[in-house]
């Protein structure tokens, strides 16, 4: 993984764990156009934010909260709960980064 | 329209019991007076997977990082709602599903009492409440929280996401509304919900019930429950 220095290379780095959660969520086959509907929404989101202010410096401590969230992120193995997690990590990656949700 | 006691049935009494925990109390509390970036500490916390405050203190360092306030109310706050959060995500998954739900419920009643007219102790607002209307089957499930103002009333359901949001909850709050207006009484329907806008609107989107007349109140929000 390249250094965290840009708001655009915390997003780079979170959304594998990001589309991983969304993977693990689709075995809820009854919520899978929803899955995707919510993740396309985020993932336009964290575009936007890239677009608008990726080449900026990240803050102090960025980096680490990136870590922790991916980590986090991966610890999840139940495809409800990833379902919430569609909702919930994305807030906390751009309450991260300084941007609202 | 009339309200009225939900009938204290099985599923009754057990929320109850659940209601009436103290970590439900203490979260309402801290919650209603929270910012954004706490509320989705919370949010995040009673739903993760690590019990360890300091992985979590590293994913908000708005909250807990080197720009943070190292002292005074604020981080106290975010102190208190991590260890909370964590007390909650330490109870089994089911319990811990309930208290998430009846800890929505507690901070939309605390925020609703902030209203101008309304005091801490006012009857006006009320939990597990029905509504009846004459002529009308009574709805099986009671609204989370009802505020009983006449010209004022309001009907809400709290969610904890916005999975949460279904065509029976938006049917029973719409046909709430419809029917106080057939009656040539005001009811404004409100879903409250404890998660991202961005994420009821996409729930929503995909609804046939009828809702755009049902006030969404998502978690960026919730402190327009204080002022209506």
């Amino acid at each position: 993984m390249d250094p965290i220095t840009t708001v655009g290379a915390a997003i780079a780095a979170a959304r594998p764990a990001y589309d991983d959660l969304a993977a693990l969520a689709e075995d809820v086959e009854d919520e899978w156009s929803y899955i995707n509907d919510l993740a396309s929404a985020w993932v336009e989101r964290f575009e936007a934010v890239v677009d608008a202010h990726g080449g900026e410096p990240a803050g102090t401590g960025v980096a680490e909260a990136v870590a922790a969230l991916v980590t986090e992120a991966g610890l999840v193995d139940d495809p409800h709960r990833a379902i919430d997690w569609l909702s919930t990590f994305p807030q906390v990656l751009l309450v991260a980064v300084g941007e609202r949700p | 329209m009339r309200f009225q006691d939900a009938s204290p049935d099985a599923r009754a009494v057990v929320y109850a019991g659940i209601q009436a925990d103290p970590l439900v109390a203490r979260a309402a509390g801290l919650l209603a007076d929270a910012t954004h970036d706490q509320r989705i500490l919370a949010r995040a916390v009673m739903n993760g997977m690590s019990t360890t405050p300091g992985t979590w203190a590293a994913m908000f360092p708005s909250l807990f990082g080197a720009g943070a306030p190292s002292d005074g109310p604020e981080r106290a706050r975010s102190e208190a709602i991590l260890a909370l959060s964590l007390e909650v995500a330490e109870r089994g998954e089911q319990v811990r599903s309930q208290v998430r739900g009846a800890i929505v419920e507690s901070v939309t009643e605390a925020l609703v009492r902030r209203r101008p007219g309304i005091g801490a102790t006012s009857t006006a607002v009320r939990r597990e409440r029905r509504v009846l209307f004459d002529g009308v089957r009574a709805e099986i499930h009671p609204y989370d929280v009802t505020v009983e103002t006449p010209g004022a009333a309001e009907a809400i359901d709290c969610k904890w996401g916005a999975r949460g949001i279904n065509a029976d909850v938006l049917h029973q709050l719409d046909d709430a509304r419809t029917h106080a207006a057939d009656e040539d009484e005001q009811l404004t329907a409100t879903i409250v919900v404890f998660d991202a806008e961005r994420s009821c609107a996409v729930r929503l989107e995909r609804q046939t019930a009828p809702h755009d007349a049902t006030r969404l109140i998502a978690l960026e929000d919730l402190d327009r429950l204080g002022g209506r």
